[in-house]
C-alpha cells in the first residue's frame, strides 16, 4: 500500500491523536485502579494497535513492556472470530505475557456500525503490574523453579463474550489470588480503559473514514520506520561485542552470563545473543520480548526526543535469540526476575556494546537491577491478609554530560516509590529510613549517582521475598571511570538474648520475618564516567 | 461566621468597589485596569523587570490614578523559583528522610534520556537537618522529639548564617504535636519558619516537604517585595493603600498575608488571566467556558465547567507545589514557535520558538518559519497592521522562511497551512487532556481566547476539539489585570485526615464534622487577618475516594452532611468523572478543606466603546482556498459578520474563517458561531 500521499502534516497530527488515545486509557487506569501500585507506582502501560496487531501508539509508562504489547495481540488471535464486546485477558509468559503479574488484556474494536461477522478495525491493550497473583509467596515474584510456581497462569481466554462477563473465568481468577476485591477492583479500572480505548479508536476511524484511517495508520508504521533508518545512517557501522552477567540464579551461586554481538549497517540493527547461558530451573529466565523491549529500549534512547513509539520504529531491527536461553526462555521455568532483573542486564549488555562505538554520548552502567521487595501477611490491626510490593532506585551512570543521577530507577522502569505516609496506612510497615547511601557511586571525571538505603520495619510476622542484583558484581565504570559499589541486603534483628544483630542476607531470599524486625535494603551506585581528577 | 455552598452567596457583601485596581507585571508589560466611579479604564506600560514596582508606581503617576486598594498579580514567587534566588533555607525533618528532598518518588523525569538529569534540591545537603523523633500512621507517638538534639540543630543551623527554616516531620497532618514544637523553638530564636502542619497539613512526605521548603525559600523574598511595594504606594500619597495579591488558585488575599504563604502565588499572573476569562465569559452568559491563552512561547488552557477548577498537582522544575491553583495547563505552541522537520519527514511545530530575539522571520530579523510567518504568508496577520503598534509586517520574509519547508507540500501557501494544522493539533491535544480525558464534552464548552495569538487560532481550534462557539473578550489584552480586579479575597484551610466512612453505617462521620469545624474556623480566622469579618462565606470540601485508591477527588460539601450525603457526592463525583461508581466500597477521606471567600467587585471589566460601522476593505486570504475576505478593525463591528473576515485590534487578530460568523456583545465582547 503506498503511504506516500499522506502528506508530513497529516502523520505528525494522526500520531497526536493516536498517542492521546493510549495516554487517555492510561489516565483512566491510573485513576480508578485500587492498588498503590497501579496508583502510586504507575506500574502499568497502554496500547493502541491496527489491524495487523503492529502497535500504532504506546503510552510512555513502562519500557519493558515495549516490545511485549505487540505479542499479546498475537497471542490472543488464537480467539478469534471476535465479536463486539469481546475482552481477551492473559498473562502466560509463553503466550503473550512477561511475567505472570503483569495481567494483560486485549480487545478487538469494531467499526461504528459493524455488522455480524466484520472483521476488527484494531485492538487495544492495557498491562498492569497487579499485586498478587496468587502462587507459593506475596506478591508472586518468589525464589521459584518452575512457572507455575510463581502464581496463577492465565492462558489467553476471553473474559467478557459480546460485552457479557464471563463469571466462570473472573470466579476461578479471584479464587486464587491472595487479595481478591483488590484484585477486582484494578481489573475492572482495566476494563474501564479497554471500554474507554474501543470508542475513541472507533470514533477516530469514523473521523477519518475506513480508507482514509488504514492509510494513515500505514503511513504512520512507515514513518516510524524511517526515523529508525535515519537514526542507524548516523551511527557507526560495524560489530562490536560486550558481555555481562546475573550474579546468580537464586539456587547456585555461579553467574549467568549474557553475550551481544551487535551489528549495525546502514539499514539494519542486528543482536546476536548467542553464547549467553542456557535457561536455569530459577526465576531469572526472561522471555523473548522482554529481551526484545529492552534492546528497543536502548534504540530509543538514541532516537530524538518525542519520537512517536510505533512498531515501524523496530522494524530495521533484528535478532538472534537462542532458544532455551535466559534471553528466550521456554516452559517450564520461572521467569518472574527475568522482567525485572534480566531485563535490566540485558539493557547493560547492550549499554555496553554502544559505549564502544559511541563513547563520546553514553554514560556509563546505572545500578542494574530493581531491588524488587515483596512481603505479605496477615495485617494484625484487621486480620486481614496483604500484599506489599516495592522497587527501590539506585545510582544513574556517570555520562559525558554530568554525574549520574542519585537514587532514581534507570532503563527498564520508573516506578514511583510509595510514600511512608501512604503505605504505613494501608500495610503493617512502617519506613525508619530513606535515604541516600554515601559514596556508592563510582568515581569518575563524572561520579555515578548514588544509591539508596530503605529500612522497612516489619510490625507483624511476615514473608519477605527479596529478588535483586549487583550484588556481588559492580555496575561498570566507562572511559577510566570506577565501578559503582554493588547492593546489600540485611535483616536488623534481636538476638535471643536481645541484642540488636544485623544479619546478611543474600541477594535473592524467601525468610519469614517477626514483628519488630528490620530489612535493610542498600541499592548500588552507578558506574562513573573518565578518569577521576586528582586532587 | 456564615456558611453556603459555592453557589450560595452571602448578603452581606455588598461592599461598595471603587478606585480599585488590578494590576499584573509580566515580562514585558505591566497592564493596569482601574475601577473609578463604576468607570473602568485600561492601560499597559513596559514591565520593569530589575524591580518589578517601578512600573506600577511610574504607571500611576503617569495616568494620576490614585487607588485605595490594588490587587496585583505578581511573578515574583515563580521568577525566583526559576532562577533560583529565594533565601538560603535549612530543612529539619524526622530522623531517615532527610534526602526524601532529593529522592522524591524515584523516577527519572525523562523516561528515554540517556543521560537524565533533575534539578538541584532547593536545600543543600550540609542545610538537611534530621532529629530523634516519630509518630505512627494513627498519630501515636513512636519516639518521642528529642528536644535537645533539636536544639542543637538549631544552634548549627544559626552558625551558618541561614535564617529561613522549613520543618516537616512523618505524619504531622495526623498529630503536630512535635512541629508545633520546633516550629516555636526556632520562632523562639528569630528563624523565618515554614512549618509543614500549617503550610500544608497534607499526606505524602515528599510533596508536602517540598511545599513547606518552596514556601521557606520564597517568603522572605515576597515579603521584602510587597513591603517596599506597599511603602512605595504610601509614598505617594495614596495614604492606607490595601495591597492584595493574587494566588495561585484565582482569589486574592492580603500582602502581609501573602508575604507568609509566598508558596499560594506561584501562578499568580496566569491565574488572573483564568479568572479574567472566566468572568468575562460567565458575564456574556457562557459560564462553562475552556480559556486559552496564546503568545509567544506557549498556550495556557483551563477548563472552566462553570466555575474555576482547582488542581493541586503542580510542579515547577521536579518540585512538586501541592497548594491549590487554577487548573491550567501549558503547551509549547506561540506564534513564535518553530516549524521543522523531524528525520521521518513529520513536520512538526515547537516546542523551539523563534522568542523575541531572532522573533519570526515577519518581525524583521528571523529567518526560520514560525507560525506567525505562517499567518502572515496566508493573509491573516495583515501588513498594513502593526503589531503591538510598532513593528511592520515584512512579507517576503515570511514567505521566504515558509519556502524552506514547503517542498513536499507543493506550495507556500499549502506548506503555511500545514504549520497552522500540525500547531492546532497540538493545542487540541491538550485541550482533550483537560475535556475529555476527565469526562467533559467539549460541545457544551465556550473556547474564550485572549492572548497576541490567541483570537487567530479560536476557530480552527474549537473546530479540532468540536467546540461550537468561541468568544473573544472586549479587552483581551488586559484580561489578566482585569481577574486580579474581579477576584474574590478568598483564604483556604485544610487538613489530612484518615477517615473511613462504610457502605452501611456512619463510620467517622463525627470526626470527620470535627474536622471541618477546625478548617473552616482556621479559613475563618485568618480572613480575619487580611481583614475581612463582615460578608465572609465559608466553603466546604473534602478530598474522597475509594478505600485503597490513592488518587482522590476533591468534592463539595456542606456542613453537617450525614455520612450517606457525604458517599452519595462522591459516588456522583467519581461517575461524572471515571464513568463509574462502586457503592459498595468504603469512602475514605483524606482531606477536609474549607475556603473564606469575601466577595470582590462584580461587574464588568471589559471597556466597552460603542462601535462605530465604517467601510471595510477586503483583501485575498487563503483558507482552504484563496477568498475575498472582509478586514475590519473591531470597532467598526456592528452587525454580524460572516466568515470569511479578519478583525483586528490594537494587540490582537480574529480570525472568522468561511462558515462562522461573529456577532457583537453588548459587553462588547464578540461570539463567534459556525453558521447554521
Amino acid at each position: 500500500m503506498s503511504t506516500t500521499d499522506i502528506d508530513p502534516a497529516r502523520l505528525a497530527i494522526f500520531d497526536s491523536l493516536v498517542s492521546s488515545i493510549a495516554e487517555e486509557m492510561g489516565a483512566a487506569l491510573r485513576h480508578t485502579s485500587l492498588s498503590p501500585n497501579i496508583k502510586e507506582r504507575a506500574d502499568f502501560s497502554c496500547a493502541v494497535f491496527d489491524q495487523q496487531g503492529q502497535l500504532l501508539a504506546q503510552a510512555a509508562h513502562i519500557p519493558v513492556h515495549l516490545g511485549a504489547m505487540p505479542e499479546s495481540v498475537r497471542a490472543v488471535e488464537r480467539l478469534a472470530p471476535w465479536q463486539p464486546g469481546d475482552l481477551a485477558i492473559l498473562n502466560d509468559p509463553f503466550l503473550g505475557g512477561t511475567h505472570l503479574p503483569d495481567v494483560t488484556m486485549v480487545s478487538p474494536v469494531f467499526a461504528h456500525g459493524a455488522s455480524d461477522g466484520d472483521e476488527p478495525i484494531g485492538y487495544v491493550a492495557s498491562r498492569a503490574h497487579q499485586a498478587d497473583i496468587g502462587g507459593m509467596a506475596p506478591g508472586s515474584m518468589p525464589v521459584a523453579r518452575e512457572l507455575i510456581q510463581e502464581g496463577l497462569v492465565i492462558p489467553p481466554i476471553r473474559l467478557y463474550r459480546a460485552g457479557e462477563l464471563v463469571e466462570e473465568a473472573m470466579a476461578l481468577i479471584l479464587r486464587n489470588v491472595r487479595t481478591p476485591d483488590e484484585r477486582r477492583g484494578d481489573f475492572n479500572a482495566q476494563i474501564a480503559a479497554q471500554r474507554l480505548g474501543e470508542r475513541r479508536i472507533a470514533d477516530l476511524h469514523r473521523d477519518y473514514g475506513d480508507d482514509s484511517y488504514l492509510r494513515t495508520t500505514a503511513a504512520l508504521l512507515d514513518y516510524g520506520e524511517r526515523l529508525t533508518r535515519a537514526a542507524l545512517a548516523d551511527l557507526p557501522h560495524g560489530t562490536w561485542e560486550f558481555s555481562d552477567s546475573l550474579d546468580d540464579d537464586g539456587h547456585t551461586p555461579d553467574p549467568v552470563p549474557i553475550q551481544l554481538r551487535l551489528t549495525l549497517t546502514d539499514d539494519r540493527a542486528h543482536f546476536d545473543f548467542s553464547g549467553t547461558a542456557p535457561q536455569r530451573a530459577a526465576s531469572i529466565n526472561a522471555v523473548a520480548p522482554v529481551t526484545r523491549s529492552a534492546c528497543y529500549y536502548v534504540i530509543r534512547c538514541l532516537l530524538p526526543p518525542d519520537t512517536p513509539m510505533n512498531s515501524g520504529l523496530f522494524r530495521p531491527i533484528t535478532f538472534m535469540l537462542p532458544e532455551r536461553s535466559v534471553v528466550a526462555a521456554q516452559a517450564p521455568v520461572a521467569v518472574a526476575a527475568g522482567n525485572v532483573e534480566t531485563s535490566q542486564r540485558i539493557v547493560d549488555t547492550v549499554w555496553g556494546a554502544f559505549n564502544q562505538l559511541l563513547p563520546e554520548r553514553m554514560p556509563a552502567a546505572s545500578s542494574g537491577t530493581m531491588n524488587n521487595l515483596t512481603a505479605g501477611g496477615i495485617d494484625p490491626r484487621n486480620g486481614q491478609p496483604w500484599a506489599y510490593y516495592e522497587t527501590s532506585g539506585g545510582g544513574l551512570g556517570g555520562g559525558p554530560e554530568g554525574a549520574g543521577l542519585d537514587a532514581a530507577h534507570s532503563h527498564m522502569t520508573n516506578t514511583l516509590n510509595t510514600p511512608a505516609e501512604a503505605l504505613e496506612f494501608a500495610y503493617p510497615l512502617r519506613v525508619v529510613e530513606n535515604s541516600i547511601r554515601p559514596r556508592s557511586g563510582g568515581a569518575g571525571h563524572h561520579r555515578g549517582g548514588h544509591g539508596l538505603i530503605r529500612r522497612t520495619q516489619f510490625l507483624g510476622s511476615a514473608q519477605l521475598t527479596l529478588i535483586t542484583e549487583r550484588r556481588t558484581q559492580q555496575p561498570w565504570g566507562s572511559q577510566g571511570g570506577e565501578s559503582g559499589r554493588t547492593g546489600r541486603n540485611s535483616l536488623e534483628t534481636t538476638s535471643a538474648s536481645g541484642r540488636p544483630v544485623r544479619r546478611k542476607l543474600p541477594g535473592k531470599v524467601t525468610i519469614n520475618v517477626e514483628a519488630g524486625d528490620i530489612v535493610r535494603v542498600e541499592t548500588p551506585g552507578g558506574g562513573g564516567w573518565g578518569a577521576p581528577t586528582s586532587g | 461566621m456564615t456558611v453556603s455552598n459555592s453557589a450560595g452567596v452571602s448578603e452581606q457583601q455588598e461592599r461598595v468597589h471603587d478606585l480599585l485596581l488590578g494590576v499584573d507585571v509580566g515580562g514585558t508589560f505591566t497592564d493596569f485596569v482601574f475601577l473609578r466611579e463604576s468607570e473602568i479604564s485600561i492601560a499597559k506600560r513596559p514591565s520593569t523587570p530589575d524591580d518589578p514596582g517601578r512600573a506600577i508606581i511610574n504607571g500611576l503617576g503617569e495616568f494620576g490614578w490614585s487607588p485605595e486598594e490594588v490587587v496585583h498579580g505578581s511573578t515574583v514567587a515563580t521568577n525566583t523559583l526559576l532562577t533560583r534566588t529565594g533565601a538560603p533555607t535549612a530543612l529539619i525533618t524526622t530522623k531517615g528522610f532527610r534526602d526524601t528532598l532529593v529522592i522524591g518518588r524515584q523516577a527519572r523525569p525523562d523516561l528515554y534520556a540517556l543521560h537524565p538529569q533533575r534539578h538541584e534540591p532547593l536545600v543543600p545537603q550540609r542545610l538537611r537537618f534530621e532529629v530523634e523523633e516519630r509518630i505512627a500512621a494513627d498519630g501515636e507517638v513512636v519516639t518521642p522529639l528529642d528536644v535537645e538534639q533539636l536544639d542543637a540543630v538549631l544552634n548549627r543551623i544559626e552558625r551558618t548564617g541561614v535564617r529561613s527554616v522549613a520543618i516537616c516531620f512523618l505524619f504531622s497532618f495526623i498529630n503536630p504535636a512535635h512541629e508545633a514544637v520546633a516550629a516555636e523553638r526556632a520562632r523562639e530564636r528569630g528563624f523565618n519558619v515554614s512549618a509543614s502542619y500549617e503550610i500544608l497539613p497534607q499526606h505524602r512526605e515528599f510533596e508536602r516537604m517540598s511545599t513547606t521548603t518552596a514556601n521557606a525559600y520564597l517568603a522572605p523574598v515576597m515579603a521584602r517585595y510587597l513591603d517596599a511595594l506597599e511603602l512605595r504606594l504610601s509614598d505617594d500619597g495614596a495614604d492606607g493603600v490595601r495591597l492584595r495579591i493574587m494566588q495561585s488558585n484565582g482569589g486574592s488575599l492580603s500582602a502581609s498575608s501573602a508575604g507568609r504563604n509566598a508558596v499560594r502565588t506561584v501562578l499568580s499572573g496566569p491565574a488572573g488571566g483564568v479568572a479574567g476569562a472566566f468572568a468575562a465569559a460567565e458575564a456574556d452568559g457562557c459560564p462553562e467556558a475552556i480559556t486559552f491563552d496564546m503568545g509567544g512561547t506557549s498556550a495556557d488552557v483551563a477548563l472552566c465547567p462553570g466555575r474555576l477548577l482547582e488542581r493541586t498537582d503542580l510542579v515547577v522544575d521536579d518540585m512538586p507545589i501541592r497548594t491549590p491553583a487554577v487548573d491550567l495547563h501549558t503547551v509549547g505552541a506561540g506564534g513564535g514557535s518553530i516549524a521543522w522537520f523531524d528525520p521521518g519527514g513529520a513536520l512538526r511545530v515547537g516546542p523551539q520558538s523563534a522568542g523575541a530575539d531572532p522573533g519570526p522571520a515577519a518581525y524583521g530579523r528571523g529567518t526560520l518559519p514560525t507560525v506567525t510567518d505562517a499567518h502572515t504568508v496566508l493573509g491573516r496577520l495583515r501588513p498594513e497592521q502593526q503589531l503591538g503598534g510598532t513593528v511592520p509586517l515584512d512579507v517576503d520574509r515570511a514567505r521566504q522562511a515558509i519556502a524552506t519547508i514547503a517542498g513536499p507540500f507543493g506550495s507556500v501557501e499549502a506548506a503555511a497551512l500545514a504549520v497552522i494544522d500540525v500547531v492546532n493539533a497540538n493545542m487540541a491535544r491538550a485541550l482533550r487532556v483537560i475535556s475529555v480525558e476527565r469526562g467533559y464534552d467539549p460541545a457544551s464548552f465556550t473556547l474564550v481566547a485572549f492572548g497576541g495569538a490567541g483570537p487567530l487560532h479560536a476557530c480552527d481550534l474549537a473546530d479540532a476539539v468540536g467546540i461550537p462557539q468561541a468568544l473573544i473578550p472586549s479587552a483581551p489584552g488586559v484580561l489578566s489585570a482585569g481577574g486580579m480586579l474581579i477576584s474574590d479575597i478568598t483564604r483556604d484551610a485544610e487538613q489530612g485526615l484518615h477517615l473511613t466512612v462504610e457502605p452501611d453505617a456512619q463510620g467517622d462521620i463525627e470526626a470527620l464534622d470535627d474536622a471541618f469545624a477546625v478548617v473552616a474556623e482556621q479559613a475563618e480566622a485568618a480572613i480575619g487577618e487580611d481583614g475581612y469579618v463582615e460578608g465572609v462565606a465559608i466553603e466546604l470540601a473534602a478530598d474522597l475516594r475509594y478505600r485503597g485508591q490513592s488518587h482522590e477527588l476533591t468534592v463539595s460539601l456542606s456542613e453537617g452532611q450525614q455520612a450517606e450525603a457525604v458517599r452519595e457526592a462522591f459516588h456522583r463525583a467519581h461517575e461524572e468523572r471515571f464513568g463509574f461508581a462502586s457503592p459498595d466500597v468504603a469512602v475514605e477521606v483524606v482531606t477536609a478543606r474549607a475556603k473564606a471567600r469575601h466577595v470582590g467587585y462584580r461587574g464588568s471589566v471589559g471597556a466597552s466603546q460603542g462601535a462605530v460601522a465604517s467601510e471595510s476593505a477586503s483583501a485575498v486570504v487563503t483558507w482552504d482556498q484563496a477568498r475575498d475576505t472582509q478586514i475590519l478593525e473591531r470597532g467598526s463591528v456592528v452587525e454580524a459578520v460572516s466568515g470569511p473576515a479578519i478583525i483586528t485590534q490594537i494587540d490582537t487578530t480574529m480570525t472568522v474563517p468561511p462558515g462562522w460568523v461573529a456577532e457583537r456583545l453588548a459587553s462588547g465582547s464578540l461570539l463567534l458561531r459556525r453558521e447554521s
